[in-house]
Parts: C-alpha cells; sequence; structure tokens
C-alpha cells in the first residue's frame, strides 16, 4: 500500500437474521425486514427494493431465491467494509476487503463439507456456549470442488476496493477435527505415545495442504492477487516439531503458486506468540502476519508499555529481524467493549514503535472475524479501526 | 492383588440437547428455567451412564454454566480475582478467560460447591476436579503477588476452605488436574524445586479435609517427572496421560495410579486389547495395588456421544480385569 497504516478485515461479518433463517427454515419477522431496509438505505447496497420485495416472501423460499439472499448478504458486507469510518472520520473504507464469509457456514465447515473423507459428528464447546460442528476424518482426504470460487467471483465484481480472500489451512482444519483415520492408523505402530500422536498430525496435514493449494491455485486463476491463509490453529499444538508443521503446511500450501500470501492466527496460550517463533518466519512466502493483539490490551491511554501490555508481544518481530508485513489487531471481537479512538491510535502507534517497520508496511484490523458480534457493533468496530488509522496518520477525528 | 476403579477426570461434553438449549438462551428464546432444566437432564443422563458402566467415583460431569471454562468457578467466586483476557487453553481449540489477580486471594469456601449439581453428591461416592496450585498460578495475570510461588501458595490457602466445604458437605474425591506441570512450552520442564513447593501447595490445600485426591497430569509427557513426582505430590493417586506419557517410563510406587488409558481428544475407540495391554504395562512398571481406568483428560473435546463411547469401552474393560 501507498499509504501508512493500511486497514483489512480480517474475515468473517455477522450475518442477519434474514440471511440465516431461510436457511433454517424459519419465517422471516418485521424486524428482519425492517433491518434489511435500514441497512441498506444506510450503506446504499444497489438493488436494496429487489431485496426487500425478495424477502416481503417471509417464508418458503426457493433455492434460487435463497442464492439471491446470499449474493444480497454479500453485498452488504461488502458495503460494510467500503463505509467503514464513516461515521467517526472524514476518510470511508477498509482498504483490502472482502465479503464476509457470508457465503460460508463458517471458516471450518464449509472447507470440511467440500472436501471428501469427513464426516460431520457432533458439536463441541468451544468457550462458553459457543461451539462448533466438529467432523471427523475417516479416510484420505480428498478434493471434491472450489468451495469459495463462485463467493470469490462475485466479490471481484461488485467490491470497489482491492479484495483479499481468506482461505482456511490445513493446520486448523485438522486442529479442529477428529483425527480418527490417522490415529488409527498409527495406534499400533512401535513408537512412543508422543511420536504416534503427532506423526497422525503431520501425516493429516500435509495431504490436506495438498487439497488446499488446489483451491488457492484455482482462487489466483480467478483472478485474486491476495489470500489470506487463516491459521487460527497454528498456536494449538505446542511442541517445536509442531510449530515446524505449522510451517511447513503453509509452505505446501502455497508451493508454486505465485500471489500476495499473508497468515492470520488469533487467541495463543498463555505464553503468546513466543510460541511461534522463530519457526514461523519459515513461511517463506508470507507477506503479513495479521495477529490478533486487542484482546489482551487496556482500555487506558498511552503508547509505553504500561500502557499497551497486549502488543508488547510484537516486539518478538523486531527481536527475530523480521521486515516484511504486519497486520495489527487493535479491537477485541469477544466483547462489544470498545476502546476509544484515541486507545485504537495509541495501540498502531505503539506497534509500530515496537516493530520498527514502515508504517506503509504495518496494517490495522480487527482482532478476528466479527461473525460473533451484532451488526451495530461489528460496524462500529470497523469504523474505529478506520478512524484510528486516520488518527495515527495525523489526519483528523476527535478522540 | 490390585483393585481396579474407574471414572473420568473433569469436565464431560454437554449432549446435543443441553447445547440446543444454550444456544436457545442466549437467543431468547427460552428462560433460565428450561435451560436449568435442560442442564439437569443432561447431569441426570451422565449420571446414570457412570452407574451403568460401573464407575467407582460419580462425577456431575461439571456440566453447568458455572464451568463455562475449567477455571471460572475460582476466577469468579475468589476475592481478589476477575476475569481477564480470552486465552487458548492448553493444545486445545478451547478457551478460557485468565484469571487476573488484583489483591490477596481468599476464600469463603463456596466457590466450587455452589457450581456442582448438589443432589448427586451422595457420601462417599462424589467426585470433583479443580485446578491444581501449578496451574492455577501459571496462567494467572499477577498484579499483586510479584512471584509465582507466592501467588501459588496463596491459591492453595484459599483452596483449604473450597475443599473444607466439599469434604463436610460429602464430596469424596477431588482431583486436581494439572497440565502445567506437562504441557510446557519449548519442553522447559518445571524443576524439582517447584516440583516440591507444587507438592507442599496441595499438602496446604488439602489440610483438614478427609476426601480421597487425586493429581492428575493431562495434555503432555510426565517422564521427566519420574520417580519425584510420587515422592512430592501428596495425592493418594497420582494420573497419566497415556497418549503422551509412555508406560514403560513409570517407577515403583505404593500410590494409586490414574491411568489415562483412552485418548479423550478422538473418537477412535481403543480395542479392549489395546487399553488392556497399556494397563497391564502400568502395574509392570508401578507395582500399584490400585489402578483407576480412566480416559486421558477430560472427555469434554469430542462430541457427548462419543464421549459416552469411551466411557462405556472403559467399563467393558473395567469388567474383563475384574475377571482375569
Amino acid at each position: 500500500m501507498s499509504k501508512a497504516f493500511p486497514t483489512q478485515e480480517i474475515g468473517s461479518l455477522p450475518k442477519f437474521g434474514w440471511r440465516t433463517k431461510p436457511f433454517r427454515q424459519m419465517g422471516l419477522d418485521d424486524e428482519d425486514l425492517r433491518s434489511a431496509k435500514l441497512w441498506g438505505e444506510r450503506m446504499s447496497v444497489p438493488g436494496t427494493l429487489r431485496l426487500l420485495k425478495l424477502l416481503s416472501k417471509r417464508a418458503d423460499f426457493s433455492e434460487e431465491e435463497k442464492k439471491e439472499i446470499v449474493d444480497f448478504s454479500l453485498l452488504y458486507a461488502i458495503r460494510m467494509c467500503e463505509m467503514a469510518g464513516a461515521e467517526l472520520t472524514e476518510h470511508q473504507g477498509l482498504d483490502l476487503v472482502w465479503s464476509g464469509e457470508q457465503a460460508r457456514t463458517e471458516m471450518y465447515e464449509t472447507p470440511v463439507s467440500n472436501i471428501g473423507g469427513f464426516e460431520f459428528i457432533g458439536k463441541v464447546r468451544s468457550f462458553d456456549n459457543k461451539y462448533w460442528r466438529m467432523a471427523s476424518i475417516r479416510g484420505s482426504p480428498s478434493y471434491k470442488n472450489n468451495y469459495h470460487i463462485d463467493e470469490l467471483l462475485f466479490t471481484q465484481k461488485h467490491a470497489k476496493r482491492k479484495v483479499k480472500v481468506p482461505v482456511t489451512d490445513a493446520i486448523t482444519i485438522m486442529a479442529w477435527s477428529d483425527n480418527h483415520y490417522y490415529t488409527a492408523k498409527w495406534a499400533r505402530e512401535k513408537v512412543s505415545p508422543l511420536r504416534k500422536s503427532f506423526n497422525a498430525r503431520r501425516e493429516f496435514t500435509l495431504e490436506l495442504a495438498g487439497i488446499i493449494r488446489k483451491v488457492v491455485r484455482e482462487l489466483i486463476e480467478g483472478g485474486v492477487e491476495e489470500v489470506q491463509i487463516d491459521i487460527p490453529a497454528a498456536t494449538q499444538y505446542q511442541s517445536v516439531d509442531d510449530i515446524k508443521l505449522v510451517a511447513e503446511s503453509f509452505n505446501e500450501t502455497t508451493k508454486g503458486l505465485s500471489a500476495t500470501f499473508s497468515v492470520h492466527s488469533c487467541f495463543p496460550p498463555a505464553v503468546g506468540y513466543e510460541i511461534l517463533f522463530p519457526q514461523i518466519l519459515e513461511m517463506k512466502k508470507c507477506e503479513r502476519f495479521s495477529f490478533e493483539y486487542g484482546n489482551r490490551d487496556g482500555y487506558r491511554r498511552g503508547v509505553d508499555d504500561d500502557a499497551r501490555p497486549g502488543l508488547t508481544d510484537l516486539k518478538l518481530f523486531k527481536e527475530y529481524g523480521y521486515r516484511k508485513g504486519l497486520g495489527v489487531g487493535v479491537i477485541h471481537i469477544h466483547t462489544d467493549k470498545l476502546p476509544s479512538v484515541g486507545v485504537v491510535r495509541d495501540r498502531i502507534l505503539y506497534a509500530a514503535r515496537a516493530t520498527d517497520l514502515d508504517p506503509k508496511e504495518l496494517y490495522v484490523n480487527p482482532d478476528c472475524g466479527l461473525r460473533t458480534r451484532k451488526p451495530e457493533v461489528a460496524q462500529r468496530m470497523l469504523d474505529l479501526v478506520v478512524a484510528g488509522a486516520d488518527k495515527a496518520r495525523g489526519v483528523s477525528s476527535s478522540d | 492383588m490390585v483393585e481396579f476403579t474407574l471414572s473420568i477426570t473433569g469436565l464431560h461434553a454437554r449432549n446435543e440437547s443441553t447445547i440446543q438449549a444454550t444456544q436457545d438462551w442466549e437467543r431468547g428464546r427460552i428462560g433460565s428455567a428450561a435451560l436449568s432444566a435442560a442442564f439437569r437432564a443432561d447431569c441426570d443422563s451422565l449420571v446414570a451412564l457412570q452407574s451403568e458402566v460401573g464407575a467407582d467415583y460419580i462425577s456431575d460431569g461439571q456440566l453447568g454454566t458455572g464451568w463455562q471454562d475449567f477455571l471460572r468457578p475460582l476466577t469468579n467466586g475468589l476475592h481478589g480475582v476477575k476475569k481477564g483476557a480470552m486465552v487458548r487453553w492448553y493444545n486445545t481449540n478451547t478457551f478460557y478467560y485468565a484469571p487476573v489477580v488484583s489483591g490477596p486471594i481468599s476464600s469463603k469456601g463456596g466457590a466450587v460447591w455452589s457450581k456442582l449439581e448438589r443432589r448427586h453428591v451422595k457420601k462417599g461416592r462424589f467426585r470433583v476436579a479443580i485446578p491444581d496450585p501449578l496451574t492455577f498460578s501459571d496462567l494467572a495475570e499477577d498484579h499483586h503477588y510479584g512471584s509465582k510461588e507466592k501467588l501459588m501458595f496463596a491459591y492453595s490457602d484459599a483452596l483449604r476452605d473450597e475443599l473444607l466445604t466439599l469434604s463436610e458437605n460429602g464430596v469424596a474425591y477431588v482431583q486436581f488436574s494439572s497440565p502445567a506441570l506437562v504441557a510446557r512450552f519449548r519442553d522447559k520442564a518445571v524443576s524439582r524445586d517447584r516440583l516440591g513447593q507444587l507438592g507442599e501447595a496441595i499438602r496446604s490445600a488439602t489440610r483438614g479435609s478427609s476426601m480421597r485426591t487425586g493429581f492428575h497430569t493431562i495434555f503432555g509427557d510426565a517422564s521427566h517427572h519420574i520417580p519425584g513426582i510420587f515422592d512430592a505430590i501428596p495425592t493418594d493417586d497420582v494420573g497419566f496421560d497415556f497418549t503422551q506419557t509412555d508406560p514403560a517410563s513409570l517407577s515403583g510406587t505404593k500410590k494409586g495410579i490414574i491411568a489415562g488409558v483412552a485418548d479423550a481428544r478422538s473418537t477412535y475407540l481403543e480395542s479392549i486389547e489395546e487399553l488392556h495391554e497399556t494397563v497391564e504395562q502400568v502395574i509392570d512398571t508401578t507395582g500399584s495395588k490400585r489402578v483407576t481406568i480412566a480416559p486421558s483428560s477430560d472427555l469434554r473435546f469430542i462430541p457427548r456421544v462419543s464421549a459416552d463411547e469411551k466411557l462405556r469401552r472403559l467399563g467393558a474393560l473395567k469388567r474383563e480385569l475384574g475377571e482375569r
């Protein structure tokens, strides 16, 4: 990017009730129609009247109508990215946009639904009352179809800003799945218990990486210039061999491909991102690491270590001599509590100081995808990203 | 003659009905009474299953919203502690809110007790798992004590009041779960001195209570701590995650062994023969006269149906071992 502190979203955005209910065989209510109208007008979404007419049916949507509803939700998400900041600052819009994963069930379920060898087996609790639908691998994984190409082509057609497509990586699919097939395969081998479990993870991961490489290659052929490899599970398995596997998996996925690649990860264990160093620097084609930091930070102003405890991990990049790009998560996404624009600015300026990177290489983003927030909160979070970056550039906006 | 017992060792998976109820409750579709009813039914079915498979100690599965994460009753219930940032729970795709220690830690004794399904507490049979002092002090964000050691002993002092309450109310078994001892970043092993301190902290926590006690190491290889762990840790039983620890690395002990033989992280159902082989190895290497057949860790990392299958398989193993 040619400007300091460019901005990006990480992946998902909240889904409106009118997007989800038709797929759950639930009827739409007045509130669903009201929000479609309100947000459509607020964000000047083209075709809002057509959507309202479509939704007025309220129930029993055909498959064709459901597809049209999904397309509209993609448009709403694109517009949310492109309108970000409008409420808080004179500049508008994120520099890198995506359509909020509106066409996906979510970042894990969509790929495993479209890769052979998986069976869904039930829900597992992630935290509080949040769950994911776990799939079990019961045979060698195989490519079935490209599960992102349609949403990419649609997004590219309608977005006015540069598009970045997020793709869930092999490590994450492995780590969130029940590794039944490879555990059974290694169970009777005469090696130590530790080696058995690692070998089962590695074999599963690298087979998946080959499939995801094919998916990414087709996306690049579809015209996308930037691919974000999503690895929220990068810090899940924590032995040195496992962290090496994170890098190996990324290198396998991107082997022979030409695009701008970035990596997103979040919510490490108590030791922080130190766990990934120096092995992640072996991801040869990664141009930017976008990590979550706002979650662990405080809400008071300041650009020193005491005021910014959540971002001190950023020093690792400087310590290890890293000179490429970073995406700094400045908004905690699992709470509705928002920092002020001033605090977001301070987080950005602290990041610049701690990493010593060219501000043009220091992207600003929420910690992670915003799918768990209400649209009003998600919009406000994106506003803060844009306004905080503006403020850090010394442009304008009030605290 | 070896005595074989069976129990689960921590938080259990919620069933699909309870999961649906929690989601409905969050979306305002059902009220608190319906949510509580779902948890009660879930707990009842788990208790019934434990009886059916021959579990010797019964747990309520620590299923309720009081146990949103393993530390939560203590994070919310101890004075001087509050909820901090969301952090990954060791090598899992589950998360906890870090306890932030902002003042002296103390307890009124009811933080854990109040989060149990107390109607299932029957004298002599009920068990509960809690975070051991090392895990709590490792994971807490300390703004008060200034040293992990001081924090660990402050936590164990508070735990004493918690354990006395449990003991007075008929809880028969407390297990200290200790991922922190074995799931170490970059294999930086806990020193012998620190292991000794941990033993002292546990001794302090259990003083005055009459429950049987266990110490279960989960998510990591405990072989670095053999044989020291048997001397240092003053619990009746010491447990191992045998998906990570080689049974051949154990040494002789008079303590009971919690044998985490079934992989709690995979739905792959081990054959009775495989499980039996591991148990035989444990008996051969330790000479222990009391072996608790158990999953390698909590059974909350796989869906409930699979968790229950694991438990049934352990029940079948216990029956076979009893008949040998």
